[in-house]
């Protein structure tokens, strides 16, 4: 178990590395800079600037300053928010995504787990219908419709809600999380539903019906775990998606969260802060995939001796 | 129907709903099983010898309607809902499978899944129910059964697999076992061996057995009595020893020609039946075998031959055959 986590932990940083390396050349490949602007500079100015923040260096020297600085926890200060390093970046918008992105999860698999188990015992009846009309809503209509729908209907029509922003409590946290769960919702219990059906054609499921156990041990006991398996691989890089933010939640609701930097950073050439965010989110997909192998390995018995 | 008779079955039928109409899997069998008894139903793939099986146990498929009466002592197993025959299954009547790869779950440990069935049926507790369960491994002959309980499916073969079948199927003591082709997923090399210790065990808790099987082998190691199934219907039901003997109806006669025996090993090939086995379809007006029937006569294919019994050929039995006179002639 531990020499598996600490072999998972070991590939995942090589896959990291590679991650970075790729994107720092990449990024760097692709036309203009941080500060080639529309806005006329004098090239002496331009060239203190650069030299001020190491782009004036050989890229392959730059980049052994990046590897050098990852090495000491430092990711170097934003090009585009002077004063601020990327480390202070993340870890001012980081909670506020984490928090709803958490929520969102959190909120979307029991929901969508529970609609899609209530779908597949009961196919076709009323339940399945409904859940599979929410299904088709929540994956066709997207955010940036259901959330200023949801913002008129609760916030400025009925007043139970804020419109957005984050000083209301729990209050600011609704509508959000709902907006961001929802998609996943529709997800889940698609899913969910389909491996439950096919997982009571399983043998097995049979052999627990013959046994007169009746039908809730049987789903708790018997076809649960089966079809559960597909779900939590689902999960695991969906939670490393969700946390790490929404630029269309984090723009509709006026949120403070680092969704908004991934687009602006790469926008806007913040070569520093670009690397920083990829770093975050390429570890936590990282993370979370290897927290869904212990819980399938968890869940199956066959996956333990595998690794 | 005496005293001591544990299920009867009057009129059974199995139809099930298709897109394109209805086919009829099992089409009006009468069969009756006393007590402690092995009866043995034989057929080909489709003849709907399995679906006998599910449909007393509600097991049918979402599209499946069994019609009828199976009368267990008394109650009629088709009548009850799933909440009283789940008080029945598992405890009283239980099922051991075709497939052992894949009748275990996968994800549970093999002493918890044996143990269920009293813990649900008879109240026991948790670590009394595991005791159980390990003394049962024991019986169907596991090697160091305390530890084995504590395994996982995967890590057993298939022959044991099947062991842990039987165990789970005989430890409430049931009083009918439904066998399904118990052992044609297994290697030929421990088929018998897994046969003799359902059987024998079976014996030790008085547990009557019906054994679905397409191996007239098997049915004469084990069984005392035969049915033997077409089309979804009885051809033929008798003794053990006597069908194989004095086997009356054609099919009969042409499913015993197409077994091998070994006083006839250098026959230079075996008898085979015209045609191709019936599977599905709709309502049959005369016999199902007719058209594959090389004794056929023009009744055959307008008039449903009854299923009686013609105790003149000898013991008890019954047949469906207008070729065979009703009475001693």
């Amino acid at each position: 178990m531990l020499r598996f986590v600490g072999k998972r932990l070991w590939n995942g940083s090589l896959t990291l590395f590679a991650l970075v390396t790729l994107t720092f050349f990449v990024m760097r490949l692709a036309p203009g800079g941080p500060f080639s602007r529309n806005r006329k500079i004098s090239p002496e100015v331009q060239a203190n600037i650069e030299a001020a923040f190491h782009l004036d260096e050989p890229i392959w020297q730059q980049f052994g300053r990046f590897v050098w600085g990852l090495l000491h926890l430092d990711l170097g200060p934003s090009t585009r928010f002077r004063d601020y390093s990327v480390g202070d970046i993340i870890a001012s918008g980081l909670p506020y995504s984490l928090t709803i992105g958490a929520w969102a999860v959190l909120l979307a698999a029991f929901v969508g787990i529970a609609l899609g188990i209530a779908g597949a015992m009961r196919r076709n009846g009323f339940t399945d219908y409904a859940a599979g009309t929410v299904g088709v809503i929540g994956i066709a209509i997207p955010i940036f419709v259901i959330g200023p729908v949801l913002q008129v209907i609760f916030a400025v029509k009925l007043q139970w809600l804020p419109v957005g922003s984050w000083n209301d409590g729990w209050r600011s946290l609704v509508l959000p999380v709902v907006v961001l769960a929802l998609p996943n919702i529709a997800y889940i219990s698609r899913l969910t539903r389909a491996s439950m059906i096919e997982t009571m054609r399983e043998n097995y499921v049979r052999t627990a019906v013959a046994k007169g156990i009746g039908p809730t041990r049987t789903l708790m006991g018997h076809t649960l775990e089966g079809a559960l398996i597909p779900v939590i691989a689902y999960l695991g890089p969906a939670t490393a998606a969700i946390i790490t933010g929404s630029i269309l939640i984090e723009t509709i609701f006026a949120l403070p969260g680092i969704g908004r930097h991934f687009v602006d950073a790469a926008l806007n050439r913040d070569y520093p802060l670009v690397m920083g965010i990829t770093l975050l989110y390429g570890a936590l997909l990282i993370l979370f995939n290897i927290v869904t192998d212990l819980i399938r390995a968890w869940i199956d018995p066959r996956l333990r001796n595998a690794h | 129907m005496t005293a001591e008779t544990l299920l009867s079955l009057r009129g059974l039928t199995v139809r099930f709903r298709l897109p394109h109409g209805e086919t009829v899997a099992v089409d009006g069998i009468d069969l009756d099983l006393a007590a402690g008894e092995v009866l043995g139903i034989v057929g080909e793939s489709g003849s709907g010898k399995s679906q006998v099986l599910y449909s007393l146990m509600g097991l049918l498929a979402a599209n499946g309607r069994a019609g009828g009466q199976a009368l267990f002592e008394g109650v009629d197993l088709l009548s009850l809902s799933r909440r009283q025959l789940d008080t029945l299954r598992g405890q009283h009547i239980s099922m051991i499978f075709q497939d052992p790869m894949t009748s275990l779950n996968p994800y549970r440990r093999v002493g918890d899944q044996i143990a269920e069935g009293l813990i649900v049926h008879e109240g026991l507790s948790r670590s009394a129910a595991q005791a159980e369960a390990v003394r049962m491994l024991d019986r169907v002959r596991i090697p160091d059964a305390s530890n084995r309980a504590r395994r996982f499916p995967h890590e057993f073969s298939g022959g044991m697999r099947q062991r842990v079948m039987i165990a789970m199927a005989l430890l409430t003591r049931p009083k009918l076992l439904l066998a399904d082709e118990p052992t044609t997923a297994l290697d030929v090399t421990i088929q018998a061996q897994v046969l003799d210790l359902m059987a024998e065990l079976a014996r030790e808790t008085g547990t009557a057995i019906i054994l679905v099987t397409h191996d007239l082998g098997v049915v004469a190691r084990l069984c005392g009595r035969v049915a033997v199934l077409y089309g979804g219907r009885v051809m033929e039901e008798a003794g053990a020893q006597a069908l194989f003997s004095t086997p009356a109806h054609p099919y009969t006669r042409g499913l015993l020609d197409a077994m091998p025996r070994l006083e006839q090993a250098l026959t230079p090939r075996l008898g085979t039946i015209p045609g191709t086995p019936r599977s599905g379809g709709g309502d049959v007006i005369g016999c199902p075998f007719a058209p594959r029937c090389t004794e056929r006569i023009a009744r055959c294919t307008t008039e449903r031959p009854a299923f009686l019994e013609r105790s003149h050929l000898g013991g008890t039995r019954s047949a469906a055959c207008h070729l065979i006179p009703e009475v001693a002639e």
